[in-house]
């Protein structure tokens, strides 16, 4: 198979990618809110800036968390030296460290903790989007009875 | 226009630099988040992958603002004694 082959099935196979991400997105709605209602430019260039990262994350996970497994390492390199512990310990102890937080759990749905094999998606992302997919026309209001208390 | 077929000073639209300083002003606003007034109410937490997340981007950019400040550094010595603009043609490769 020539290079040219191989380039141009690559690029067939990016296009397949980001079309099952539509059909994903379609088949589970709950991964894409509805814009927001009346919104100001700087509301909805902000909910347009979320919803850009949610699909860079779950439409690139292998990508995106050996990406965030890059940042980490680095973190935890800095944080041996003296400027990278003092910007740590100001860092665990800001409430605005904890806003953000809540934002990119809410953006990424925590699909890129866990566990994960190497340059692969990890084990997260394939459960949400199960979740997802497969719970989508369930009557949740009778599964919600038989959840116990505090059972996700 | 192809890797096999360079362009004259492509190198010049290149986002590049905007990417640098997109990362720099991003560890800057970690310093922000870090130096942020409000404290939490139950203390420090540990610090997990989110924050050495945050870390490692203030690494980045404490990197990159190290390349500028050298290179800004190393040019102004010249600066008293200009050179005759040359034209710099820059390829891809």
């Amino acid at each position: 198979m020539s290079p040219e082959v191989l380039i141009g099935m690559l690029a067939e196979l990016e296009r397949i990618r980001e079309l099952t991400l539509d059909l994903v997105e379609q088949q589970a709605p709950r991964l894409v809110p509805a814009p927001p209602d009346e919104a100001g430019g700087t509301e909805q260039t902000v909910f347009d800036l979320l919803l850009g990262a949610r699909r860079a994350v779950l439409g690139n996970p292998a990508a995106a968390r050996g990406l965030h497994d890059l940042l980490v390492a680095e973190g935890h390199r800095y944080a041996n030296t003296p400027r990278g512990a003092r910007l740590r310990d100001g860092l665990v102890a800001s409430e605005a460290v904890e806003n953000l937080r809540r934002v990119w759990e809410m953006v990424s749905l925590n699909v890129l903790d866990g566990p994960a094999a190497p340059n692969a998606a990890p084990d997260a992302w394939a459960d949400l989007l199960a979740d997802a997919v497969i719970g989508h026309g369930l009557d949740d209001s009778i599964l919600a009875r038989l959840r116990p208390e505090g059972f996700a | 226009m192809t890797l096999t077929d360079p362009r004259e000073a492509l190198a010049d639209q290149s986002d590049f630099i905007g990417y640098l300083v997109g990362l720099a002003g991003v560890a800057r606003m970690v310093h922000t988040l870090a130096a942020d007034g409000d404290r939490r109410a139950e203390g420090p937490r540990d610090a997990d992958d989110f924050v050495h997340v945050l870390l490692g981007l203030a690494s980045i950019g404490a990197a990159i603002e190290r390349f500028a400040n050298s290179a800004m550094a190393q040019q102004n010595p010249t600066a008293e004694t200009p050179t005759p603009a040359a034209p710099i043609t820059r390829w891809l490769r």
